[in-house]
């Protein structure tokens, strides 16, 4: 129920209702003296009639200004509204809708809040007039540019088509828009902002956002609260604890759960799916506004792009229950580790710590790595294709039946390391991997050198912007691959190979060189600790793993925990692929294509339709994304905050829109629908009855 | 105020038109003789005659008045002066209280009741009756004792014009005491406006008759003090009490004034009639001939 004003300008005459009794304490100060002998009969007739008087006196200046009163209210023209409706006025109205779309509404009131404002929504449009304008604005997503004041009709059908979002609302925006609109001239103006109050939402908005804004024209806030507090609580996020994404590989995955209610949760049931296929479940209890790691340990079967999702379920439970991820799963890396000097024992091996640092369990499912140790002779029946590098290891001669194959293989993309060592024949290898064509051999070896002194040879410069050293940046691994002590190496003769670990004398102790599509690296001195204390530092296991990771010839494991609803998805492809669209497939089944644009020596590209929470697929028309070096799939996601449905205090609210006058409205009273009700002829009468009762009195007052 | 016209002439009796006569004795003269002159004149006969005093005789005077005797001692003539005995005698009490000295229309009441009390005197010694003057406030103010002879009323319109109105009213008490000074049962005729406790009034006037006296009142208000006719917020002072104050919007009070001033009066009027005493109210715009008729009914 509301009382609203046709000219709410005329209630400032309200003042004028002082006049009555100005005039009486006027005419009290006024007085005429007379000398008179019966003044004590006068004392006896006030006596007599004193309350009776004194009460017609109050009664009949009562009167008068309640006459004032009337007529001042007649003249603002009030309307009673009963239930919640439209501007109660007579002239055309123009009104806009601001429905809060964010996904939070999806919990409002039991899950129904967000279609009970739609229905209640249609109603009140249904009971609008003809002349009457209005506009529907959501706060999340929806093109507004060629948004215009319409009538009834093309409002129900764009409330029809409106749809939930997975963010958080801009109620900024949505003003912004709805004061751009009502610029439009109209008897009066409204706007009406449909909300679940929630506060992420309002938390970010500040009066101070909106480039404009009128305070005369009021807000009705109408409120979707549900009355019970729901079990509320979401899954924060999902990281993984493991190092590498791999096939077969085990994969920690965390989920934080949190319980924003203030009662415990029992018996949640967290889920985790990976490719639509339930892999684990578990049951958990959560604390009254606590939060709980969820962990799951998993493994993929194959290579290539995977999507999952943590759900939680629970009877009665809102908010967001499910949170998406994608992971690129890296195929095992097979590696072919030639022991040019084999021993009986395997410590004293050639390939001992190589082995030992590609995989140091030594367990097939623990290393991404797969090292297969074969001796030199073996070289010349090898299938070189089935492994993505060969380590050859202080290996004598190089078999000349598997050269040829060596460099077929390197030109493909294959890789190449080479340790060196005492039984390494520097004229076979000038000869057979550095006199070809393409050459093998990242520089000659010019000499074998013995340190003399004790301490050895150390390194001395990293060039940390290669790919395998970025990884060892860390402090720790930096300062244990300087504190290596070379004891022994072979001089090389670089020349146009790169050289990304220096010796302190100037010597290369890490060379690369490029072949085709393949590389080689190759380290001056041997993989064991015969010429130098390298496998025993801390950082030789991540070295050789880079160098490993660097040379195959699969891309990298990945997970992506995904990107927050509404935000934007950046590509970056090679320019080859000018001229041609990046097609993206939404959740919802729809596709949307996005031209390429060139940016320095790359194209890019920039999808902002991520307003749906799954999963979403990228491609070119032709090829999968994951041959152009852009992920197949990504995942988007609902802020976390949006699923705490905690409402902003009604003051706080008002107070943030001050000074536009608002008013918070319960659903349910919009739901109620409103009938109008014209005042003035009422007021008509009233005015009436006051003067004949104010005569009437008056008359037997004053004779 | 426009003198009231009686069948198309000028009404004479009018208090407004005889107060522009500034002799008292005119005044009462006026009013007497005009009541009188349509009257067949009924003298009033005493049954004795008593001497009185002696003057020289002049021409004109009746021979058989000339005291034969005293010629005889004095060899001189001598008229003999004497004094009709009458068979009434009455007393004119005059309000002088401070509240008489009100009037709304032109004449106050005080003034109102000096034509009336010498209007009377003249009236009564006319007839050979003897009147005497009492005027009092809160004390006696004069006394002249009754006599019927011709001189008296000159004296009585003497004492009237030099009584000035003023001091508070103790009716009653007055009452009580001029009632002790009286040797001689008679008339007594009070003018006044009575503001007093009624029960005090009533005690003195029951005196009186207790006495053996016949008692007229003549209840004199001005008409203001009747219908209060004023208009407009009005801060009362009273005449006599210069304390007693009230502000009171008279439009508002006025029936229940007048209803309670009808009250006073109508009591008055009952008491005085159980008491059988004469009661007759006369406001200031009463033309004065009606207060004489209402003596001259009671005289017969």
């Amino acid at each position: 129920m509301s009382l609203a004003f046709l000219y709410p300008l005329y209630l400032y005459g309200l003042v004028t209702a002082l006049i009555p009794t100005l005039i009486h304490l006027l005419n009290r100060r006024r007085l005429q003296k007379i000398r008179f002998p019966a003044v004590r009969f006068i004392l006896l007739s006030q006596r007599r009639i004193s309350r009776t008087y004194r009460l017609r006196h109050w009664f009949l200046l009562a009167l008068r200004t309640l006459a004032v009163l009337f007529l001042v209210l007649l003249l603002a023209h009030p309307i009673f509204q009963t239930g919640v409706g439209l501007s109660a006025g007579s002239g055309p109205t123009s009104f806009v809708v601001i429905l809060d779309n964010s996904l939070s509404m999806k919990w409002s009131q039991g899950g129904e809040g967000f279609g009970k404002a739609k229905e209640a929504l249609r109603r009140l449009v249904s009971a609008s007039r003809d002349e009457d304008r209005m506009a529907l604005v959501p706060t999340n997503g929806g093109e507004t540019a060629g948004l215009r004041l319409t009538g009834p009709k093309e409002l129900v059908a764009r409330l029809d088509a409106l749809e939930l979002s997975g963010g958080t609302a801009n109620f900024s925006l949505a003003l912004n828009k709805a004061y751009e609109l009502l610029k439009e001239p109209a008897a009066q103006k409204e706007i009406w902002l449909i909300t679940d109050m929630a506060l992420t939402g309002w938390d970010e908005f500040a009066l101070a956002s909106l480039s404009q804004y009128a305070p005369s024209i009021p807000i009705k806030v109408i409120k979707v609260t549900s009355r019970e507090e729901p079990l509320n609580a979401t899954v924060k996020e999902v990281k993984i604890r493991s190092q590498g994404v791999a096939v077969g590989l085990p994969i920690d995955l965390e989920a934080p759960v949190v319980n924003f209610t203030d009662k415990k949760i029992d018996n949640l049931l967290v889920q985790l799916y990976l490719d639509r296929e339930k892999l684990d479940q578990k049951l958990v209890s959560l604390p009254p506004q606590g939060e709980l790691s969820v962990r799951f340990q998993f493994r993929t079967r194959k290579p290539g792009p995977h999507q999952g999702h943590v759900t939680l379920q629970a009877a009665g439970l809102a908010g967001n229950p499910t949170v998406h991820f994608s992971l690129l799963a890296q195929d095992k890396l097979k590696l072919m580790i030639v022991d040019g000097d084999p021993k009986t024992s395997l410590v004293l091996s050639e390939t001992f710590f190589l082995t030992r640092a590609l995989n140091p369990s030594g367990a097939e499912d623990s290393s991404l790595f797969l090292p297969v140790v074969v001796i030199p002779e073996s070289l010349n029946s090898a299938t070189l294709d089935s492994y993505q590098a060969v380590i050859l290891c202080n290996v004598p001669a190089i078999p000349d039946s598997f050269v040829p194959r060596l460099r077929d293989y390197l030109v493909r993309g294959g890789g190449l390391i080479l340790f060196l060592g005492d039984r390494v024949q520097s004229d076979d290898y000038h000869r057979k991997l550095l006199q070809i064509s393409p050459s093998i051999l990242p520089g000659r070896l010019t000499e074998r050198k013995a340190i003399s002194v004790p301490e050895g040879e150390r390194i001395a410069r990293i060039n940390t912007s290669h790919p395998i050293l970025a990884n060892l940046a860390d402090r720790l691994l930096k300062e244990s691959l300087l504190s290596t002590r070379v004891r022994s190496y072979f001089r090389v003769d670089s020349q146009n190979s790169a050289v990304l670990l220096t010796l302190a004398n100037g010597d290369p102790f890490l060379i690369e060189k490029k072949i085709g599509a393949g590389r080689v690296l190759l380290v001056t001195t041997t993989a064991d600790r015969d010429w130098s204390d390298l496998p025993l530092k801390t950082a030789y296991v991540p070295l050789v793993q880079s160098m490993a990771s660097y040379l195959s010839r699969t891309e990298a494991g990945l997970f992506d925990a995904g990107i927050t609803v509404g935000a934007s998805k950046g590509f970056s492809l090679s320019p080859a692929y000018a001229g041609k669209k990046l097609t993206i497939l939404k959740p919802d089944g729809k596709t949307k294509e996005i031209d390429l644009t060139p940016q320095g020596e790359k194209l890019t590209a920039s999808f902002q339709e991520n307003d749906l929470p799954g999963i979403y697929r990228v491609s070119l028309p032709t090829l999968p994304a994951a041959s152009t070096g852009i992920p197949e799939l990504y995942a988007v996601n609902p802020p976390f905050l949006e699923s705490r449905l905690k409402a902003i205090r009604e003051e706080e609210l008002l107070a943030k829109l001050r000074p536009i006058r608002a008013d918070v409205i319960p659903l349910e009273s919009l739901e109620k629908g409103g009938r109008k009700l014209d005042l003035a002829l009422p007021l008509i009468f009233l005015i009436m009855a006051t003067l004949v009762t104010e005569g009437w009195l008056a008359q037997r007052i004053h004779g | 105020m426009e003198t009231k016209r009686v069948n198309g002439e000028k009404n004479y009796f009018d208090p407004l038109v005889l107060a522009r006569l500034s002799n008292l004795y005119l005044r009462a003269r006026w009013v007497v003789e005009g009541i009188m002159s349509g009257i067949h004149r009924s003298r009033s006969k005493g049954f004795s005659v008593e001497f009185e005093e002696h003057r020289e005789y002049s021409p004109g005077d009746e021979l058989r008045r000339v005291d034969w005797k005293a010629l005889g001692k004095f060899d001189r003539y001598f008229i003999k002066e004497t004094e009709d005995e009458t068979n009434l005698r009455a007393y004119l009490l005059m309000d002088a209280s401070g509240s008489m000295d009100y009037g709304s229309g032109g004449i106050t009441k005080f003034d109102y009741g000096c034509t009336l009390t010498a209007a009377l005197a003249y009236l009564i010694l006319r007839q050979q009756d003897a009147a005497g003057l009492v005027t009092f406030s809160h004390r006696v103010e004069s006394l002249i004792p009754p006599k019927a002879k011709r001189g008296h009323l000159m004296e009585i319109v003497r004492a009237l014009e030099e009584c000035r109105p003023g001091g508070d009213t103790h009716i009653g008490g007055m009452l009580e005491e001029i009632a002790g000074k009286m040797k001689r049962r008679g008339l007594v005729v009070l003018v006044s406006d009575l503001l007093d406790e009624p029960e005090e009034v009533l005690k003195g006037l029951r005196l009186f008759r207790f006495k053996g006296n016949d008692v007229i009142v003549f209840h004199l208000l001005d008409i203001a003090e009747l219908e209060l006719p004023f208009e407009g917020n009005v801060l009362f002072e009273d005449l006599e009490e210069a304390n007693l104050k009230v502000t009171a919007d008279p439009q508002s009070i006025r029936k229940a004034y007048q209803s309670v001033i009808g009250e006073f009066t109508d009591r008055l009027r009952k008491e005085c009639q159980q008491s059988s005493i004469d009661y007759q109210l006369l406001s200031t715009a009463t033309p004065l001939d009606q207060a004489l008729v209402s003596y001259l009914n009671w005289r017969g």
